[in-house]
């Protein structure tokens, strides 16, 4: 299966989390990656008992390599705004946050991009 | 049994309710008061008004208050059902009933009714509420209250702002 | 005095309904409430967690600030937030990273100084949209926030119309000349005089943006002003009997309307409104004459209409002559201007102000300015009342605080809604977007020689962006988790409403702005003199050439 992380908001201040294995952290970098179904669903059951400490824990998908989300959303959210890199978790950032921003995406070849080819 | 709560005077008070609400697929009991829901009342309610039962309709919110208007002088009650806490059409319904068929009995909101719904309510007419919250007298009391003045005529004739304006 | 007075009434309510926020904020945190029955209750005082953490939504009540407003929102951006603040479409301000435990003493810090953040969320009636040139404008019939404010008492707190289908939003506007984009309202209200020099209101029903647009169809010609209220309450009371609540997607007033028809929707608001107690809803002379005297009375000064300051400091800065040339209307009063403070430097966030920008702009409303600012829809600030001998030093001191872009309504002056990088709905991002098109025209000899050129971005079908009503329209989607962007031209939002047409297949979001500079390109090329916009070519060649400015080589590939 593909790798999964463990995410949700805080409750108090709503920054984002994810879940490493024993606690609540606020970098992806330090999320625990599930390779198997059965721990991290595991793992959602008990967050979502967490109901006054967390909002609407969820599984999300990571790459392969296992240094990005992959959905475009969950990267901002492990980011911070793009009109703002001095704030949210970029902020910081180091090898780990880079490593998320300059993750590909899925499938930009869609064909289309072709078909928009400028004049000179 | 759920909790019963009317406003009376002004005050939310807890109730017995002496009313039996009839399901769909209920049979009517053999005597005391009852709430129907609109077919069932249309088919049965004039033979329970003949024997001098008090008889109450439960209403859903896209069955118009304006169908009961022949029937009105003689209900006991009309309990317009809130499927749904964010469903507000009893709203209107409610309104109506009091402003525009002049109709006096009690207005009971039954279904999602929660404290926080409790000032808009009471403020479109409801009399009696069935709170799904687990929430007492208590709490609609403080819910209800929590507002030393109000904008906009209503039904229950509280004075707005630009009437208390004009008394100043 | 500038906005509207609040009396001790006006504030007990504010300071009422922070007391009840902060009780319920105490027993969510205390696990008294859970999450579902805690949402709908924060979305009711503008509380919505986004992205990265809550946003907090603040009421500006038709888009009108006095300094001291202006400077506690800077306040609050500088101590609770991370010192900037975002201007919506809708003139609210949204800051992006509050905490939920600061909430409750963020409404006391907003109520202290008369503002809220109630019904900025919720589908019940919402902040009302006014002409930003409100009380300036020599266009307007009626100025506009009298009855703004007259709609804004009514409306908190409604009991009947407080859980109706879906959101519901007005704009008032008094003039002709359309800066509300009032048939994109759900009720968009233009007020008037009949025959007889009798003030009214134009009624236009279910407009709006969103999945399905719709230019609203007028109702009533003429509605006596004095009848405003009860008018809004039956059509208020229609919708929310008869509004679909099966399908959010057609909830709206909109597809009520367009389902009844225009004329027979009119006829059951009549139906109703005749059957209304309406003298118990309608505010009566004396209550509407408070309202009026609220606002205060702008001491004008008798100036001449020419001012030597003025005219010496255009011939003398080419900068200041570009500024007055975009950035300035004309005033009702000989000597005086209205000054559009745009928040559209090339390369920031459209709508965006860090808390020294909204103090500086404060400072200058207090000044020059008879201490009142408006939030327009466009995203920008407006000192409504300025004098023509004060220009020079208020365009200094913009200059410095970096909010005198010469560019309004200008190819670069672009609404952009928060998108992806901010928002829990979107599907993509707008601000970058916003950007890059900017960027490619930030000289602004070549942004003034297209001339007027309305580009306008969501981030997702809800439209916050405006997209349906953009000269150019931009909508992001997501195709398998990627950005893509929707292009469509022709649509406006001013007097000459129209809906935008999709031009072609999405483009992914490095071709964009390319996109964008194809078709103003085009258009350069096509337009018959300088004088005829953007939108006027497009009207009169329709889509055909701008398809083939972007799409060109498509067949070829």
């Amino acid at each position: 299966m593909t790798l999964q992380a463990l995410t949700a908001n805080r409750l108090l201040d709503g920054e984002v989390v994810f879940w490493s294995g024993d606690a609540w952290v606020e970098q992806f970098a330090d999320a625990r990656l599930y390779d198997a179904e059965a721990p991290a669903e595991a793992a959602l059951a008990s967050a979502k008992g967490l109901a006054t400490v967390l909002i609407d824990p969820y599984l999300i998908a990571v790459t392969d390599d296992g240094a990005a989300p992959v959905s475009f959303r969950e990267r901002i959210r492990a980011l911070g705004p793009s009109d703002h890199l001095d704030l949210g978790k970029q902020a910081q950032g180091g090898a780990a946050i880079a490593a998320i921003q300059h993750a590909h995406g899925a499938a930009r070849s869609t064909g289309r991009l072709s078909l928009i080819r400028r004049k000179p | 049994m759920p909790t019963l709560i009317r406003l009376e005077d002004g005050a939310f008070v807890e109730a017995a309710d002496p009313f039996t609400a009839v399901a769909d697929d209920m049979p009517v009991p053999a005597e005391g008061a009852v709430v129907l829901p609109l077919a069932r009342f249309e088919a049965e309610g004039a033979g329970l008004l003949d024997e001098g039962r008090p008889v109450g309709v439960l209403l859903q919110p896209d069955e118009a208050v304006e169908g009961l208007a022949y029937d009105l002088p003689r209900l006991a009650l009309v309990a317009l059902a809130f499927p749904k806490f964010r469903d507000g059409r009893a709203y209107s319904s409610a309104a109506l009933l009091r402003s525009r068929l002049g109709f006096a009995g009690e207005i009971r909101a039954v279904g999602d009714v929660l404290r926080e719904q409790a000032r808009d309510m009471a403020r479109c007419g409801f009399d009696a509420f069935v709170p799904s919250d687990g929430s007492g007298a208590a709490d609609w009391t403080a819910a209800a209250g929590r507002y030393r003045h109000v904008y906009q005529t209503a039904a229950d004739h509280r004075a707005p702002a630009f009437v208390e304006r004009e008394s100043e | 005095m500038s906005v509207y007075a609040y009396d001790q009434i006006d504030r007990d309510m504010l300071a009422d309904r922070a007391a009840e926020f902060r009780g319920q904020v105490t027993r969510r945190l205390a696990g008294d409430l859970s999450e579902d029955q805690f949402k709908p209750l924060r979305l009711m005082n503008g509380l919505y967690l986004q992205l990265h953490a809550y946003m907090l939504r603040v009421a500006i009540p038709y888009g009108a600030l006095d300094g001291r407003q202006l400077r506690a929102l800077a306040e609050i951006s500088r101590e609770f937030d991370k010192g900037y603040g975002h201007f919506t479409t809708r003139t609210n301000i949204q800051f992006h990273w509050i905490r939920l435990k600061d909430a409750p003493d963020i409404l006391d810090r907003l109520a202290a100084v008369d503002l809220h953040a109630i019904q900025t969320s919720g589908n019940c009636i919402r902040n009302v949209t006014a002409d930003p040139y409100a009380g300036a404008t020599a266009e307007e019939v009626d100025d506009p926030r009298v009855w703004s404010e007259a709609i804004r008492q009514w409306s908190t707190f409604h009991p009947e119309f407080t859980y109706l289908p879906r959101k519901f939003k007005i704009a008032v506007t008094g003039s002709a000349k359309d800066r509300t984009a009032a048939r994109s309202h759900d009720i968009g209200l233009k007020l008037t005089r009949n025959r007889d020099g009798q003030l009214g209101f134009e009624v236009m029903v279910g407009g709006g943006m969103g999945r399905t647009p719709y230019l609203g169809p007028t109702i009533r010609e003429f509605l006596p002003a004095r009848s405003l209220l009860s008018y809004l309450t039956a059509i208020l009371r229609v919708y929310n009997r008869l509004g679909r609540r099966d399908n959010i997607y057609k909830a709206r007033i909109k597809i009520l309307v367009a389902a009844t028809g225009a004329e027979d929707f009119g006829r059951q608001v009549e139906a109703e409104w005749a059957a209304l107690d309406q003298a118990a809803i309608d505010l009566p002379d004396l209550e509407l004459a408070r309202i009026r005297t609220a606002f205060g009375v702008v001491p004008f000064e008798a100036l001449p209409a020419r001012s030597t300051a003025f005219e010496a400091a255009r011939a003398a800065d080419p900068a200041f002559a570009r500024f007055a040339r975009n950035n300035l209307a004309p005033h009702k009063r000989p000597g005086y201007a209205i000054v559009n403070i745009s928040l559209k430097a090339p390369g920031e966030t459209p709508g965006d102000a860090t808390a020294e920008q909204m103090e500086a702009v404060a400072g200058l409303a207090e000044r020059y300015g008879q201490d009142d600012i408006r939030v327009t829809h466009a995203q920008n600030l407006v000192l409504p009342h300025v004098k023509l001998d004060d220009l020079p030093v208020v365009f200094a001191e913009l200059q410095r605080h970096g909010l005198a872009t010469p560019n309004l309504d200008l190819v670069t002056d672009i609404i952009a809604c928060p998108g992806l990088d901010y928002c829990a709905l979107a599907n993509a991002r707008a601000i970058p977007i916003a950007q890059d098109i900017a960027r490619r025209f930030e000289t602004p000899d070549r942004a003034e020689a297209i001339g007027e050129l309305k580009i306008k971005i969501s981030g997702c079908i809800n439209a916050c962006g405006h997209h349906h009503v953009g000269h150019i329209g931009i909508l992001g989607v997501d195709k398998k988790g990627e950005e893509f962007y929707q292009l469509s031209l022709g649509g406006s939002g001013a007097e000459d409403a129209s809906l935008a047409a999709i031009l072609g297949p999405a483009l992914p979001a490095d071709q964009v702005a390319p996109a964008v500079e194809a078709l103003v390109d085009a258009y350069l090329g096509l337009r018959s003199d300088a004088s005829e916009r953007f939108l006027d070519t497009y009207r009169r060649l329709g889509p055909a050439p701008f398809k083939e400015a972007v799409y060109a080589d498509a067949d070829q590939a």
